[in-house]
């Protein structure tokens, strides 16, 4: 149902190194200035999911909360959206009234490292692989820009130019971990980790927590903050045989997806004023280009060297400097910062007059989230 | 020390068909689809009937990557992967035997290599066409 909950409170800590802090602490830092922006109380969350904290109990403990509905998800990046959909159905089916999103990653802290024997990316099949070196999701993406280039003759300078646009816009945003420009030589400079992709192709393993409050669109509107109504949602997969890189680059699912979530806002790419694509690496931003449908098949790379994707531009995308510049907060950033677009509270990276704020994901479990401004 | 494979375990026959200078995959008994790694039922119609069976160590070269950042000790970089598509269907990945420029779409052939007394692994080099 169109616009039947809604995002009324965001919290998130600092971004960075922070060792003295676990993720259940990162989490409920988070929390607590979630639900001061709401206006709430810890009493008043009767619905919760963690998100890459250990273990729900410990959390609700250690929060001295007892929701009557809980879940825990792994992390993995897919679950923000996917965390987020389920509260709106759990909203909507009066499984819960008011639904906490809390998100606690010491990644960096705690040493975690992507490649390599403890590497468990996808299904964890991966160690097959190992003998000839493959491993890492960054890998992964190496290997499907590569058919990218070969198959539309998408330019290495155009996967440059979304990591440049990212970090522009980061230079903007305090609460970024990167926010130094850079040129287009300097991300050519930049070494190669897994060639196609550099350094400046990668997203940014930092600690850091994010929650964010939902209830119904009828108590949001007592609260403090101007609400900011799920318009639409949907989720496809493409799980079997994914231990290789699909061959048409999700594009099916996010197909499948994005119908399912503009249908249901009752609104099309045109409406939308800003998009938070989840840029693990900026492979993955072209690839969300097309299977959403702002650019036809193939053309993402022509779409962003126009500049489509910067503030001022038509799509202004990633406002917060996204993975790759403000932090790898797994899209709960992303999501963070759509809601603070779409209340108009993001100060010199704000996109004039936005109406409606498009959250994607580019993965074996696609994610398509609309945020608007007015509940229909 | 390289990464070495579970010769061992579910895909025992696969490592041993390498030895003798074979590739030997799942071949479902139910619809007749190749598969590989190693599992109890088939991806495409459930069945538990399968058998290991010799299949041609030919394919095609879907797309490659070159690391530069090491992740296993014994693997000194740059490395090339490359992700293959025998010609039976199954997917592997794996490296090119030698250098040589690389374009997708290209036919390959296997090689054996022997990386200790007890492991070979498969690679791949471009095949010449008759």
């Amino acid at each position: 149902m169109s616009g039947a909950a809604a995002i009324v409170g965001v919290g998130y800590t600092r971004y960075g190194r922070l060792p003295e802090f676990d993720a259940y602490e990162l989490g409920l830092w988070a929390l607590n200035i979630a639900l001061a922006d709401a206006g709430l109380r810890f009493e008043d969350i009767d619905g919760l999911i963690v998100n890459r904290i250990p273990d729900y109990q410990r959390f609700c403990e250690i929060a001295g909360i007892s929701p009557d509905y809980v879940n825990i998800t792994p992390g993995q990046g897919r679950f923000s959206g996917i965390d987020i959909e389920t509260a709106a159905a759990l909203i909507r089916d009066g499984l819960a009234t008011t639904v906490a999103l809390v998100y606690g990653n010491n990644g960096r802290s705690a040493g975690d490292r992507y490649g390599g024997a403890g590497d468990t990316y996808g299904s964890g099949g991966a160690g097959n692989w190992f003998p000839y070196g493959m491993t890492s999701p960054g890998a992964f993406h190496a290997l499907m820009a590569r058919r990218h280039m070969e198959r539309y003759g998408t330019q290495p300078d155009q996967l440059g130019i979304v990591a440049k646009t990212f970090r522009d816009h980061a230079a903007l945003n305090p609460a970024a971990v990167m926010r130094q420009p850079f040129t287009l030589a300097d991300y050519h400079a930049s070494r190669f980790i897994c060639e196609p992709l550099h350094l400046l192709d990668y997203c940014l393993i930092n600690d850091g927590g994010v929650a964010l409050i939902l209830t119904s669109a009828e108590r949001a509107r007592d609260l403090a903050q101007p609400p900011v109504y799920l318009r639409g949602y949907g989720m496809a997969t493409t799980l079997a045989g994914s231990m290789f890189p699909p061959d048409d680059f999700w594009r099916g699912a996010m197909r499948k997806a994005g119908a399912k979530s503009f249908r249901m806002a009752g609104v099309t790419q045109a409406d939308i004023s800003t998009l938070m694509i989840y840029d693990n690496f900026t492979p993955t931003v072209l690839f969300s280009l097309e299977g959403y449908g702002y650019c036809g098949a193939g053309e993402s790379g022509p779409f962003v060297a126009e500049g489509n994707l910067s503030l001022g531009a038509r799509y202004p995308t990633n406002t917060s400097g996204g993975h790759l510049s403000e932090s790898y907060m797994q899209g709960w950033a992303l999501n963070l910062e759509a809601v603070l677009q779409v209340r108009g509270a993001c100060g010199a990276r704000q996109v004039k007059d936005c109406a409606f704020a498009h959250y994607m994901a580019a993965a074996p479990v696609t994610t398509s989230i609309i945020y608007g401004r007015e509940p229909s | 020390m390289r990464p070495l494979p579970q010769t061992d375990g579910p895909d025992a026959p696969f490592w041993q068909a390498l030895r003798r200078r074979e590739v030997q995959v799942q071949r479902c008994g139910g619809c007749g689809t190749h598969r590989f790694p190693a599992t109890r039922y088939c991806a495409q119609c459930r069945s538990a009937e399968s058998a290991w069976v010799a299949v041609a160590p030919r394919g095609t070269l879907e797309t490659w990557c070159v690391f530069h950042r090491p992740y296993f000790d014994g693997l000194p970089v740059p490395y090339t992967v490359i992700q293959v598509r025998l010609d039976c269907g199954v997917r592997l990945f794996s490296n090119p035997a030698g250098p040589g420029e690389l374009r997708i779409g290209m036919p390959l052939e296997a090689v054996f290599e022997d990386v200790t007394d007890t492991v070979t692994l498969l690679k791949f080099k471009p095949r010449t066409l008759a």
